[in-house]
């Protein structure tokens, strides 16, 4: 349980990292069109965006969350189980960012979503830790 | 040209599952942690920094890296993108044989999903 809670808030993180950044980037984007010449000013614009910031803050909270999850438990179930990110970046990117998923990617992300959820199924196995294995 | 891509592309997948197992032996190695307070986290740091294991894990993900770079540099993300979906498969192996954790069928079969289907999104 206390797996799946950190895994789930590194999700969380990681989803709205990559959306802060996306959002920061088209910022950014549309800045650099407008003024192409000026480069100074367009990196002060990145490093003062808080779009970025709260997007690299996001993403290291990601990799912390994960990091410590591996203390407790397996890689082959922390893993895959990560992966559902994809299945919330796909509904949060067609939903907040309004752009078009084709069916194709839709299958593929239930896909992730049905191997996530076998994964998950087996939360309950022996860990290495448990079988006194060295890792 | 083909087969340096290829080269290049199995190094990159080789390197970013490596660095998952490598970052997950060290983790093992310094122990399940339990206190989550700053400063009890930054000593957590400072032990997984100066675990070897740990520094591999991240030379392991810095070749990854700058492999992803260098192929982007001569072949397209449709190419390279796809080819990362095999990391989920790389990794659990891995995690069996050098982690020896113990995979199930059903937890390999969920692994194999989430491949093929990482494999249709980076490919639509």
């Amino acid at each position: 349980m206390k797996t799946l809670l950190f895994l789930a808030v590194a999700v969380v993180a990681q989803a709205a990292g990559n959306i802060c950044l996306s959002l920061g980037m088209r910022h950014l984007a549309a800045a650099f069109s407008a003024d192409s010449e000026h480069w100074g000013a367009l990196a002060l614009l990145a490093l003062t965006s808080p779009w970025l910031w709260a997007g690299a803050a996001l993403l290291a909270t990601f990799t912390l969350l994960f990091t410590l999850v591996l203390s407790w438990t397996d890689l082959s179930l922390a893993l895959p189980v990560i992966s559902v990110e994809i299945v919330v970046n796909v509904a949060l990117a067609g939903w907040l960012l309004g752009e078009s998923i084709s069916p194709l990617h839709w299958l593929g992300t239930i896909l992730v979503a049905a191997g996530v959820a076998l994964v998950v199924g087996t939360a309950q196995d022996k860990t290495s830790l448990d079988q006194g294995q060295p890792a | 040209m083909i087969g340096l891509t290829i080269g290049l592309i199995a190094l990159m997948v080789i390197a970013d599952a490596a660095s998952d197992v490598l970052v997950a032996r060290a983790m093992k190695q310094i122990g399940e942690v339990t206190n989550f307070r700053p400063r009890a986290l930054l000593k957590t740091l400072g032990r997984m920094f100066r675990t070897p294991s740990f520094g591999a894990g991240i030379s392991a993900a810095a070749i990854h890296f700058f492999t992803f770079l260098t192929l982007l540099s001569f072949v397209g993300l449709s190419y390279v993108f796809p080819a990362t979906a095999l990391v989920y498969v790389l990794a659990t192996a891995g995690a069996q044989v050098i982690l020896k954790e113990h995979v199930s069928l059903r937890r390999w079969a969920g692994v194999c999903l989430v491949c093929a289907g990482m494999l249709l999104v980076s490919v639509s």
